[in-house]
């Protein structure tokens, strides 16, 4: 509709200004006066510039111009939509009546409302009174229903908050710039999963306050992408970067005795035109820099919203001092997120409220809410409604003052009847532990952001334990994806995030701690995940026995690094060479065909037991040229480092042969000239020991290209099975526990029918009979034994009957049937002659078992029938008398 | 042994007998050939065996530094000996010998099994300092007394104990395994068999007050002997800040001690009031330069730590830049023999050489730069260091010199004091008013003023000379120590340090150098081929 004036009306500042005004007025406040005084308005100015046609052209022009315009008077708002309606039978009596006590506060806003009219005609009007899911206006204080539901992520605002935005889907106002004219309890809400703001930020509240925290629903304005609850151009605060800590950089303390650094002897001039080089280039970057971030921030900047500062919308407020909260702050009920009071995000306020008291804000809101001040007691600044019921009215005693000008002479009637406002008409919340954790309505939510999305999935929704991915873009547009982030949650392979970087082609898996192979982080390219390939695997070296910590492997090298270890061994690293392809029957060497290891290098960390001239520092294999060559830690006083090298001997991997030595095998050099040379015996042990290192070391290396196997194959397995654990506390999804529980219930059940089969009267029918159960006399006594003995005899004895008639006829129907055979015998078919002979042995052992019953049944009669007598003798009721 | 040896003929164990054990026990095999080549040192050897030698004497074994693992059991030695230079031993093993008395194994510190089976030892004694000791055997001796199992209780460590067969355990086998029970908790195998839980509550159970009152005893003991430690560690702190009994009244004591005069003359009547307040102000003087000695001397060892922290800072710094230049060279070289070994060309080859050689030059002008520059760095520092100590070493003498002035006028005041004393004391012996309890001595000396003044002039000049004796040694020990640091940190840190960096530097270059000349030489050979 707006659109539609502004169309008429083109190039018109003025009406342009009118234009808001005129719509903003609505039928259903009564703020009829407003339209009028505009139109009036309008006419003035018609008339003044009427009045100046005689003298200019110019004018003339204008008057036509003018007199082109029809303003179109406002036609009432036809709801486009139809209203949901609400079944009145599902809600209790308190949704479709009003106390007394409620009417009286009802007038009681009313009457504010008209005040409030009459003293600020060019405000807008309060949202007081809406009407709730049957109609029945309500004032909205009592709308608020305080409580705490039993779940402990809501007993903070975070999660109250986060909940609030998951749980519900939001609605937008209709038309965003009116207030809506009914308000959702938030029982209703919650059950329902969506709502506008006002209801979102009604149910906010109500956790907010029954958790403890001074919670207020605010009424205002705020900027279109609050209200549509656009994040798109927010960061995602996934994303947001955690405050970079400042390096400490250690500030070389100048001891006394520290010594002077040597002279330097470079060009002061020099360096200085060096750094006024570097920082000229320095500024040029950061001015471009600048530029650029200007024109992409210019580019993001949402288009004018002609709407600006008309949008309404309900948010959350949060006062300091409750809950040990040290700041008050706004929470915006779309995202759960938290903003400070001076958000650029909320324009204005008109109002706030809670469960107790309602307060006008008279600050001027102008420039945002961000100067606005929040002592709600102080009433030049918050109007409140209800005398006397809020602490903060304690604060400033001349509150009373203001009292009597608004409410005259009313006051002190006033004061006493609203002492307090009425309890919630609204219905306790309640909240299943399943709709809990189910989170999002259907259990699933998308949000988006700037250049990410993130979605998410209740736990146990998804067969894989997904919870919540995260795609991050390279453009507005999210069509570019660069990273996508997957988070996990119950797997049993301890999986807890993925992220997969499509731009380097790499995917990061990373692992709760307690795989049995206590991987930690796994990197690898997605395409090629096969074994030998490039990947990195970080572990939990505190749980592996051998302390490995990182494994990087590339297709011809591999590198680990351990800490802690009892040998000292810190770095392996491992080259090989391209596998010798075998000619022949390859299949069945295939597994035995390792890459073969071209150099081995080992680092040791210092051995405080050894000296340092004996304890090895580097240790390299040289597998081609039959070499190892070893670096020994640097003893203290010196600065550089022993090495020795030996080559192995011709015969070194024979087995069991004896190996030769000659002195020329091996080259020292020692750091210190004066020191002994080691003696050809211990030349000699030193490298029979090193041979069995190198095979250690080998086979080492042989070890870990399994692990990494069984690894990849464990992942494999995992990833297409991907199974959820289940917390054995965990009632409903414990499909064991469950059954167990089911059992069990069943089990009382049985126990209980049977209790009561047990307990059946046996004398009942007959005590029916007769005309005082409680008097029972000795004749009736008799009677009663009669009847009842009788009774029991008949039954038998139909009992007996129905068992031989059953048995006559089944033995009369085989003897026909043995007739008809004797008859057809010749002329049947085998097949048929087979059906004959199983009907045969199957009617025989029915009649068999028959006969046995009716046996049965003759002995035990008697004795059930002496049975039944003995119990009458002994009942408590004919005892007496028999 | 029990064998008769004046039937066998005792052995010497000489050159000859060493040298076979020697190489019998040594390696084996190729090792072995290797080792009867080259020869085996004897204080390489780890470990020896001379066992059924009929050793009568141990001896010749001195040059067996490294030896950690001595057996002469079954031989026929009757005193431990020539042991002392076996530092290292750490298994000794002594049993089926004739040993009578446990001796000469003080030196043995890191010995942790022991040995003496079936010897003739009648106590357990002179193995205090063997503290390592976990397995010690004593079965089949001569002990015969409870107490010597208390002894043991010293060795927190001993974890095995036999003790089978001596005549302490013969009558009462189980109680005396129990007594070894409550009495050495510590022990854990005892004659071979596992002691359980049980059997150490039992026995704890059964001598429970004996046990305690030994613990008790024990406890007593090692508290007296900690707080002598601590007298003697708080005693050679205060020699150190050079004010050591200055807080006790040594000094007044010393003053009397070769004063007989003085002595006599404290007992003039009234003197001996005078004599307390005299006592009373020294020791608050004395008092007060022991608080500024101790003062002092925080002052000098902050002030010596802290140059020696900056000065292995310095080093450390030196140490890792040179390593770093060491390692970049390194990675270099490597490249560069790869790179000569692959080459044909003789011409780039030694190019190449060419390269590597600058490039060792560059390395020793680097390493050498960093020495130097070093040296000039230590140099300067040390200056200041010394000079600053000498200032501080002065500051303390002015003031403890100060303090003794002050001890020697209230000496003085005291002297004319005892001269008035004297004097009075004189004139009433005059007068003959003296009380008649006067001592003899005192008498002798109050004949007439002459010898009385003689007498207080001569204590004085000895309580003096005791004040300038402890000024004079006070004096004498800091500059002693201070010119003993001094020199040695010249010697140390300048002279030494800098003549063993620059011969490894050189060594390093040489070697440098040598390996590419040998690799050079490969390289022509295969270009001839």
């Amino acid at each position: 509709m707006e659109n539609e004036v502004q169309a008429e009306v083109p190039g018109e500042g003025e009406s342009n200004k009118t234009v808001p005004d005129v719509v903003s007025s609505s039928p259903i406040d009564g703020v009829k006066e407003d339209t009028f005084e505009k139109d009036d308005e309008d006419e003035n100015e018609v008339k003044s510039h009427g009045e100046g046609e005689d003298f200019t052209e110019d004018a003339e022009a204008l008057k036509q111009e003018l007199e082109t315009i029809v303003v179109v008077p406002p036609e009432p708002e036809v709801p486009k939509q139809p209203v949901e309606v609400f079944d009145p039978a599902e809600f209790p009596s308190s949704y479709k009546d009003n106390l007394p006590k409620e009417l009286m506060v009802l007038q009681y806003a009313d009457n504010f409302r008209r005040q409030y009219v009459h003293l600020y005609r060019d405000r807008k009007p309060l949202l007081l009174n809406p009407v709730n899911e049957c109609g029945i206006e309500k004032f909205v204080c009592t709308t608020i229903r305080p409580s705490q539901l039993p779940f402990k992520e809501l007993y903070n605002w975070e999660g109250a908050a986060e909940f609030v935005a998951d749980y519900l889907n939001f609605e937008t106002l209709e038309p965003a710039f009116e207030l809506p004219t009914r308000l959702l309890s938030p029982a209703t809400v919650l059950k329902r999963q969506k709502g506008n703001c006002f209801e979102f930020s009604t149910l906010l509240c109500s956790l907010l306050i029954g958790a403890g925290y001074d919670a207020y629903v605010v009424n205002g304005y705020a900027t279109r992408e609050t209200c549509l609850a656009d994040e798109s151009r927010e960061i995602c605060p996934l994303l947001r970067k955690k405050e970079e800590q400042k390096e400490e950089k250690k500030q070389k303390v100048t001891k006394k005795y520290t010594v002077k650094p040597p002279k330097d002897l470079k060009s002061k001039f020099e360096q200085k035109m060096d750094a006024r080089r570097l920082a000229e280039q320095k500024a040029e970057e950061d001015k471009r820099r600048a530029e650029e971030e200007q024109k992409l921030a210019e580019l993001e900047k949402p288009p004018p919203d002609p709407l600006h500062g008309l949008r309404i919308h309900a948010w959350v407020l949060v006062l300091s001092g409750k809950r040990e909260v040290p700041e008050s702050f706004f929470i915006e009920p779309f995202t759960g997120l938290s903003h400070s009071t001076g958000s650029e995000s909320y324009l204005g306020i008109e109002s706030v409220w809670n469960h107790n008291n309602y307060w006008v804000c008279m600050q001027d809101c102008s420039d945002g809410v961000a100067k606005l001040s929040y002592d709600l007691g102080d009433c030049t600044m918050w109007e409140f409604m209800f005398p006397g019921v809020d602490k903060n009215q304690l604060l400033i005693p001349e509150a009373e003052d203001d009292l009597d000008n608004l409410d005259d002479d009313e006051d002190k009637e006033e004061e006493e009847v609203h002492l307090d406002l009425p309890p919630s008409w609204v219905d306790p919340l309640k909240l299943s532990q399943k709709d809990f954790e189910m989170r999002c309505p259907q259990g699933k939510k998308t949000k988006l952001y700037k250049r990410a999305k993130l979605e998410k999935f209740a736990h146990y929704l998804l067969d894989d334990g997904l919870i919540s991915r995260l795609s991050v873009f390279d453009d507005q547009e999210l069509t570019d994806l660069q990273v996508v982030k997957e988070y996990y949650e119950h797997r049993s392979d301890k999986l807890n995030m993925r992220v997969h970087n499509h731009r380097t082609g790499w995917i990061t898996e990373h692992f709760h701690p307690g795989r049995s192979k206590n991987v930690k982080e796994h990197c690898y390219r997605a395409s090629a995940p096969a074994p030998e390939n490039d990947r990195t695997m970080h572990f939990y070296d505190e749980a592996r026995v051998d302390g490995l910590l990182k494994r990087i492997e590339t297709p011809l090298s591999m590198t680990e690094h351990y800490k802690n270890r009892d040998d000292f061994l810190f770095y392996k690293h491992v080259d090989f060479g391209k596998r010798t392809k075998k000619f022949g029957p390859q299949d069945e060497v295939v597994t035995s065909n390792p890459r073969p290891i071209v150099k081995m290098i080992q680092r040791f960390e210092r051995n405080p037991k050894k000296p340092a001239n004996a304890d090895i520092s580097e240790l390299i294999f040289l597998m081609n040229e039959d070499k190892i060559q070893l670096t020994y830690h640097t003893v203290n006083a010196h600065i550089a480092s022993s090495t020795r090298e030996f080559i192995k001997p011709q015969n070194w991997d024979e087995k069991g042969a004896m190996l030769a030595w000659s002195p020329d095998m091996h080259a020292t050099f020692q750091v210190d000239p004066n020191a002994d040379l080691s003696k050809q015996v211990e030349l000699y042990e030193n490298l029979l020991q090193l041979l069995k290192m190198e095979e250690s070391c080998r086979e080492g290396v042989r070890e870990s290209e399994e692990e990494v196997k069984e690894i990849i194959n464990d992942r494999q397995k995992e990833e297409q099975a991907s199974e959820l654990d289940i917390s054995v506390y965990d009632t409903e999804r414990n499909e064991k526990a469950k059954k167990h529980r089911r059992e069990l219930e069943r089990q009382q059940m049985e126990e209980k029918m049977r209790k009561q089969e047990m307990e059946i009267d046996y004398l009942a029918p007959f005590l029916a009979q007769m005309e005082d159960p409680e008097k029972i006399g000795r004749a009736d006594a008799c009677k009663l034994k009669e009847d009842c003995l009788a009774d029991l005899k008949q039954r038998l004895i139909d009992k007996a009957n129905l068992i031989q008639f059953r048995f006559e006829k089944e033995t009369q129907e085989l003897q026909k049937k043995q007739a008809w055979y004797q008859q057809n015998q010749v002329s049947m078919s085998k097949d048929d002659e087979e059906e004959y002979l199983n009907y045969c042995s199957e009617a025989m052992f029915r009649i068999h078992i028959l006969e046995l019953r009716l046996n049965r049944h003759k002995e035990m009669a008697p004795h059930k029938y002496m049975a039944l007598e003995q119990k009458l003798r002994t009942d408590p009721r004919l005892a007496e008398y028999l | 042994m029990s064998r008769l040896y004046d039937t066998v003929e005792p052995s010497v164990v000489d050159e000859e007998m060493l040298q076979k054990a020697v190489e019998e026990q040594g390696p084996k095999d190729e090792a072995g050939k290797i080792a009867k080549r080259e020869g085996i040192n004897f204080s390489d050897v780890l470990s020896l065996r001379l066992d059924f030698k009929n050793i009568l004497k141990i001896d010749n074994l001195w040059e067996f530094t490294a030896l950690t693992k001595l057996q002469l059991d079954n031989n026929i030695i009757e005193k431990i000996e020539g042991l002392d230079s076996l530092v290292n031993l750490v298994w000794l093993d002594l049993s089926f010998n004739n040993i009578e008395v446990i001796e000469g194994l003080s030196n043995l510190k890191k010995l942790n099994d022991l040995t003496l089976y079936n010897n003739r030892i009648s106590k357990i004694e002179n193995i205090e300092a063997l503290k390592q000791l976990h397995v010690f055997s004593i079965g089949n001796n001569e002990i015969k007394e409870y107490k010597d199992i208390l002894y043991l209780r010293q060795f927190p460590m001993l974890k095995t104990l036999n003790i089978a067969n001596n005549p302490v355990s013969r009558e009462d086998k189980d109680g005396f395994k129990q007594y070894v029970a409550a009495f050495l908790p510590n022990v854990e195998f005892l004659d071979y068999r596992l002691l359980d839980q049980q059997t150490k509550a039992a026995a704890y159970e059964k001598f429970q007050t004996q046990v305690e009152e030994q613990i008790d005893k024990d406890n007593k003991a090692r508290a007296a002997a900690e707080e002598h430690e601590r007298k003697m560690a708080e005693t050679q702190l205060h020699k150190e800040a050079y004010v050591e009994y200055l807080n006790t009244a040594r000094l007044f004591e010393d003053m009397y001690a070769d004063d007989p005069e003085g002595n006599k003359l404290n007992q003039i009547p009234g003197v001996d009031e005078m004599l307390l307040v005299f006592k009373e102000k020294l020791m608050t003087v004395c008092q007060q330069l022991f608080e500024f000695g101790l003062q002092e001397y925080d002052k000098r060892k902050a002030e010596v730590d802290m140059f020696w922290e900056c000065v292995n800072e310095a080093k450390q710094e030196n140490k890792e830049m040179g390593m770093e230049a060491i390692n970049k060279f390194m990675k270099d070289k490597k490249r560069l023999f790869i790179e000569m070994v692959q080459m044909t060309d003789t011409k780039m080859v030694d190019n190449k050489l060419q390269e590597y050689n600058d490039q060792v030059s560059a390395l020793w002008d680097k390493l050498m730069g960093l020495e130097l520059q070093l040296v000039d760095q230590l140099e300067e520092i040390i200056k200041d260091f010394e000079r600053n100590m000498q200032d501080l070493v002065s500051v303390f003498l002015e003031s403890v010199q100060a303090y003794l002035t002050q001890a020697r006028d209230l000496e003085n005041i005291h002297n004319e004091r005892m001269i008035e004393s004297a004097t009075s004391a004189l004139e009433k012996a005059a007068k003959n008013e003296l009380d008649e309890d006067v001592p003899e001595e005192l008498k002798m000396l109050l004949v007439d003023k002459d010898t009385v003044m003689n007498a207080v002039t001569s204590s004085h000049d000895v309580h003096l000379l005791k004040i300038d004796n402890k000024e004079d040694d006070i004096v004498t020990r800091i500059n002693n120590w201070l010119k003993n640091m001094i020199e040695t940190i010249h010697v140390e840190q300048e002279i030494q340090r800098n003549r063993m960096r620059v011969t490894e530097i050189t060594h390093l270059i040489d070697h440098l150098r040598d390996e590419a000349d040998l690799l050079d030489l490969v390289q022509e050979d295969d270009g001839v081929v």
